[in-house]
């Protein structure tokens, strides 16, 4: 039976009193994964002996401007990454891949710590934020350290977070002039879909049309998202105005299954990956088109 | 003809408790002293119960009793075939069997303890494919019987062989569908009362068939059926679900209220629910027809094979369903079909919306648009070459003659609201991009309620109060399609009175007439009558009372307007109330009990030939979709549905009914499957097991096409059942014309639908996680 | 024993509670069964169903997915409190004007969804009213008539 003491707290310092003091704790925000978890007796739930609840520590709810980067608090929920103008304006992606999570009670409830620490193969929003180079802020009661999200996950719903440690901040750098972001994805119905494959693609293009610094991240093609530096670099220094769609789309299958090797779902992932990035590369161009005229 | 109450959008009479909240599902009630109840489930498809130990359960704080197999006095029930366990007795014989089940004084100490019982198992080799399981040397399934075969029905029409060698064409198709879960949004709930009033246990919950759940109850418990009352409560949802499962449930209930002698209540979660409850029928159907090149079909031979799962369940009733009317809808000189139905350790299957028609509608309309690609000719042209029309002879041999066959009206209009002529030359030809467009129809005929398949008759109580309030009392349960509003009309409609004044009952077994299930979209048409039946009783109590009194002849006075009024001359008699009035102090009794019989029918199991049904019901529907032919990804744009209901009671409602089927087929059609890999479940929850949500929904436009039927109230016939029969063939057909490749398995699928074939992961559900 | 009771104080449909709460208790629990508020439904436990919404500080939330340890100082509407002063809420009459209640198990959580819908936007589109409800499942109704009602009120208020 799981069975636990609930814990709660307003503010970090005591949440990391806790976790200091305790250990076998199992942190709860939205509780939109954690929940649907406990519900299940999930076997990926680890034991736990104590529950503590962060959902209302007001601290850990800001977006803001700081320098080069926007900094989101963890318990951001996709709801606010939807709607507010500092994500909108600055990563649109980041929406655009939150609009797609869940349904409304979900977004409203579900935030962008618990995706990223939940760490799920088809979390829709570790693509955007890998692609976006974001960083993640871990903070014990006696230490903090920065990792980029990419370093951050190492498997299926696995990460480096340590036990007394609480996610507390995620940076992401500000794009430059000249970027261009887009979010595909597939699912089995239009709403509350678990993505069968998505795709986050960050890329700039210069003023002569040439790709630079493309950034490849699709989510459920591989055991846990990774950005795909074969197709990446595939991309870099073509130009808008004679870029091979097709091999694009051939050279990102071939990489994800020289990541995954051959699997039950390979035969469906590989045309339909090739799909993805040929689609987002399609509505860049388009855009990037439309920005020279 | 003019009507005051029915034909007409009336409001629900139950829609202000749901709005408010203060409706009472199963789970909702709550009873002092109440124990909660929780079933232990089989851990393996199949296996020999080696041992139950529940001594370590029994000491879990809270706990009060735990009943197996040996504590059910009968343990063996079903509605046809009595060979389903109330709790696996000595082997389980698919994932969902029941070993024991624990009452204690709450949820999580009921939940508990199941996991405290040890249980010894000899896992045994399953059988999961129902062609494996029709072998001559497959292992029994039930081992009292001879072989694993449920059952098997035929129609023999013609020579068949004879018919072929003339065909000047011929083609010979596959196809299959999949396990199908009902989705009610409420789980199943029942709460067992002992020595509730008079009777020795009373079972309040989510029951569709508070009759058959009685039947069911009282066999187990060796009681007679007097002692044993149901009481039907709001139902959120059951579409043919809420039979089997909510009888063992009951059963099981009821043991164990009458040894703690408390209250027990059992309500199954989501997996719970998934894990144990009947599925509808996957079938294999091998379809061949032969036609002229005119397009004149000439002969037609089927065999479908139904995965019956563990039980016979339903098997046999749902089998015959498909066996009349496998061939859809059209003039056949000769035809040989066979219908089986095979036990397996797959979770059983039974009645299901559709009752064994979404399959073969599924098969003989794919097929109808792969023959008219094959004789170069539109899908419409071919079906109207062949469809029926009055007078047609059916495969079973019965002339249409008694109502109004009115396909071709059907289509028409079909075909007319969604511009299908100008669509399907548009979509023929080539499209640029990755999304291809295409149109497609699906048309069938229907069998009205029971048919042959069993008695089928009705009963109704109207009973009017001292004050002119009125009392309905049906054996028909409201299933939340709106029946009692339906019934209300029709008595309101009979006694000429506002339907403000009637109180449809919850059905109470020791109360309501028996009247067979709520099934087969039998109950405006069989329910309706009796209604019907019982008002115009009281009516002619009223009338001779009357004439009586003010000396004019009884045939004279009509009831309308809440008056009683004199025909010939208009003039108002008295008011109702007045009626009522003197009634009371005449003495004169203003109830009655109306019963309708449907006409006669038959069947000979033989040849297949006879009048399986009284009447028919015809229905065409199209779709237009657009394919992501790189993605795999299907969006139904719109469909149209033209049914005819022989007379809408109240078209609004009704209109509900097409557009719940609608959805319901295009997660048949594109979504849904219980995904079963040797003989566990894999999707036990809606993140797994996916229905259309709203954003799904493509336009809809339902069209009511009326021909009143001689035998219904005011004509009226069914809908609940036809609306969900044709979509999913009606999209396969559009998909089909879009991306022009034939899909001939449900669900067309992401992976069906890119690569022409599924994938599947295979191993268990623990393999998953 | 590690389970401990947490002792939490919100207001449901405009009455403040104070109530013991178990550690792994739901506000859906809570509000069905210490507060006999069974308008809202439980059908799935993980979220998907949309049964059990109620409105959380203006939110439509999944009540399955929120432990009550974690609400105190919240404000809850459910079903129940959406009739004030014995008349119906304009969306409670909308849906049985339009015929968008068929077994009624999913018009509580729709109901909820859509009043959440139009405390934030009073004039919704039809997609946006389709966005709103995406998390509710309805297995009878097919959603027609739901949106018809919801968009009858979102007429009315202009």
């Amino acid at each position: 039976m799981i069975s636990y003491e609930f814990l709660t707290s307003k503010k970090i310092e005591e949440a990391l009193d806790y976790l200091d003091k305790f250990s076998k704790v199992q942190i709860l925000a939205g509780g939109t994964d954690l929940l649907v978890n406990i519900h299940k007796e999930s076997p990926r739930l680890p034991h736990f002996d104590y529950l503590l609840d962060i959902s209302n520590i007001p601290e850990l709810k800001f977006i803001t401007l700081v320098k080069n980067f926007i900094e989101i608090g963890p318990l951001v929920t996709h709801f606010r990454l939807i709607e507010e103008p500092l994500i909108k304006g600055n990563f649109p992606i980041l929406s655009t891949a939150a609009q797609t999570i869940g349904s409304v009670q979900i977004r409203n409830r579900g935030t962008i710590g618990g995706n990223i620490v939940n760490a799920s193969p088809a979390a829709d929003l570790l693509p955007p934020l890998i692609a976006l180079k974001a960083e993640v802020v871990l903070t014990s009661k006696k230490s903090e350290r920065i990792l980029s999200l990419e370093k951050f996950l190492t498997g299926p719903y696995k990460t480096k977070l340590q036990a007394d440690e609480l996610l507390t901040k995620i940076k992401i750098p500000l794009l430059g002039d000249g970027y261009y972001t887009d979010f595909q994805k597939i699912g089995r119905r239009k709403a509350l879909s678990i993505a069968r494959l998505n795709l986050a693609l960050v890329t700039k293009i210069d003023e002569k049309g040439v790709f630079h610094d493309t950034r490849v991240v699709p989510g459920s093609a591989t055991p846990y998202p990774q950005s795909f530096p074969v197709t990446e670099e595939s991309v870099n220094g073509k130009s808008i105005f004679n870029i091979d769609l097709e091999e694009i789309g051939e050279i990102v299958s071939k990489e994800m299954v020289s990541i995954t090797g051959e699997r039950w779902s390979t035969p469906y992932k590989k045309p339909a990956i090739a799909t993805l990035i040929k689609r987002a590369l399609e509505k860049i161009i388009k855009e990037a088109k439309t920005n020279e005229n | 003809m003019k009507f005051s109450e029915v034909n007409k959008p009336v409001k629900r009479v139950d829609a202000y408790e749901k709005v408010t909240g203060k409706a009472k599902f199963g789970a909702d009630l709550f009873f002092p002293n109440m124990l909660y109840g929780k079933a232990l489930h089989s851990k393996y498809p199949h296996a020999q119960i080696i041992k139950i130990n529940t001594e370590k359960a029994l000491t879990y704080p809270g706990v009060k009793a735990i009943i197996t197999a040996e504590d059910i006095p009968n343990n063996k029930f079903g509605v046809i075939i009595q060979n389903q366990q109330v709790l696996a007795q000595e082997e389980v014989l698919y994932i969902g069997d029941g070993i024991a089940v624990v009452a204690a004084e709450t949820k999580e100490a009921a939940s508990e303890a199941i996991k405290l019982i040890e249980v010894e198992y000899k896992e045994l080799p399953g059988i999961f494919d129902p062609e494996e399981a029709a072998k001559k040397d497959a292992p029994l399934i039930h081992s009292e019987l001879e072989d694993n075969q449920v059952v098997h029905h035929r129609v023999r029409k013609g020579d068949v062989e004879k018919a072929f060698t003339q065909a000047e064409v011929i083609l010979e198709r596959e196809y299959t569908t999949q396990f199908v879960e009902h989705s009610y949004i409420e789980p199943e709930a029942i709460i067992a009362v002992p020595y509730e009033h008079n009777s020795l246990v009373t079972i309040y919950g989510s029951i569709q068939n508070p009759f058959s759940c009685r039947n069911a109850v009282a066999n187990v418990l060796k009681v007679p059926l007097n002692k044993v009352r149901i009481i039907q409560n709001h139902m959120g949802g059951s579409f043919g679900g809420k039979d089997e499962v909510i009888s063992s449930m009951a059963a099981r209930a009821a043991v164990l209220a009458l040894k703690t002698n408390q209250p027990v209540k059992m309500v199954n979660t989501r997996e719970e629910s998934i894990l144990e409850s009947y599925k509808r029928h996957p079938y294999k159907m091998k379809y061949k027809v032969g036609a002229t090149k005119e397009g004149k079909l000439v002969a037609m031979e089927i065999k479908c094979i139904a995965d019956s799962g563990a039980y016979a369940c339903q098997t046999p009733f749902v089998t015959w369903r498909s066996v009349v009317q496998a061939t859809g809808p059209y003039e056949l000189p000769s035809v040989k079909t066979d219908t089986y139905g095979y036990y397996t350790n797959n979770i059983y299957t039974g009645a299901m919306r559709g009752y064994g028609s979404p399959q073969i509608v599924f098969a003989q309309e794919s097929l109808m648009d792969e023959l008219a690609d094959e004789l170069k000719m539109t899908p419409l042209e071919l079906r109207l070459k062949n469809i029926y029309h009055n007078n047609s002879i059916t495969a079973s041999g019965q002339k249409l003659d008694n109502h109004q066959v009115s396909l071709e009206e059907v289509i028409a209009k079909a075909v007319k609201a969604s511009n299908y002529i100008e669509k399907y030359i548009e979509y023929n030809k080539s499209q640029l991009g990755d999304k291809k467009r295409g149109i497609g129809m699906a048309v069938s005929f229907r069998g009205c309620s029971l048919g042959a398949e069993a008695t089928d008759a009705a009963g109704a109580i109207v009973a009017i109060q001292r004050d002119g309030s009125i009392l309905i009392s049906s054996g028909l349960a409201e299933n939340g399609e709106g029946l009692k509003t339906v019934f209300s009309q029709i008595a309101a409609e009979e006694l000429g009175v506002d339907i403000k004044r009637i109180n449809y009952m919850e059905v109470d077994t020791s109360v309501s007439p028996e009247s067979g299930a709520t099934v087969a979209s039998r109950s405006t048409l069989l329910g309706g009558n009796a209604v019907k039946n019982a008002a115009q009783q009281i009516k002619r109590t009223i009338t001779e009372m009357i004439a009586d009194k003010f000396k004019v002849k009884s045939g004279d006075l009509v009831l309308r307007n809440e008056n009683i009024y004199n025909k010939n001359n208009n003039q108002k008699i008295m008011s109702f109330d007045d009626a009522v009035d003197l009634a009371n102090k005449l003495g004169v009794f203003l109830s009655a009990y109306g019963w309708y019989k449907a006409p006669d029918i038959s069947w000979d199991e033989e040849t297949g030939q006879g009048r399986p049904y009284f009447t028919y019901v015809y229905g065409c529907q199209i779709a237009e979709v657009e394919v992501d032919t790189a993605t795999g990804q299907i969006e139904v744009l719109k469909m149209v549905a033209a049914h005819d209901v022989g007379r809408a009671i109240n078209p609004v409602t009704l209109k509900g009914q097409i557009y719940g089927g609608i959805m319901m087929a295009l997660g048949y059609g594109i979504m849904e499957e219980v995904e079963i890999a040797s003989g566990y479940i894999k999707n036990t929850n809606f993140d797994e097991y996916l229905i259309p949500t709203i954003k799904d929904m493509p336009e809809i436009i339902p069209i009511i096409v009326e021909n009143p039927d001689p035998h219904g109230p005011y004509g009226a016939k069914s809908i609940g059942e036809p609306t969900l029969e044709l979509g999913a063939p009606a999209i396969a057909n559009a998909v089909a014309q879009a991306t022009g490749r034939r899909i001939r398995h449900l669900p067309l699928n992401l992976e069906r639908v890119l690569l022409g074939h599924s994938l599947s992961k295979g191993g268990t559900k623990n393999d998953i996680l | 024993m590690k389970i401990n009771k947490i002792t939490v104080t919100f207001i449901v449909n405009g009455q403040e509670v104070t109530l013991k709460v178990g550690s792994k208790e739901r506000l859906l629990d809570t509000l069905r069964e210490q507060l006999q508020l069974t308008g809202t439904k439980e059908g799935c436990s993980v979220g998907e169903c949309g049964a059990c919404t109620v409105i959380l500080d203006g939110k439509a939330v999944p009540s399955c997915l929120i432990l009550t340890g974690q609400i105190g100082g919240s404000e809850v509407l459910t079903i129940e409190g959406l009739e004030a002063d014995g008349k119906l809420d304009p969306l409670q009459q909308a849906f049985i004007d339009y015929h968008a209640v068929q077994c009624g198990f999913c018009t509580p959580g729709m109901l909820m969804s859509a009043k959440a819908l139009l405390i934030h936007n009073p004039h919704p589109s039809r997609e946006e009213i389709r966005t709103a409800l995406e998390g509710n499942l309805c297995r009878c109704t097919g959603y027609e008539q739901i949106i018809e009602a919801i968009e009858s009120v979102a007429k009315n208020c202009q």
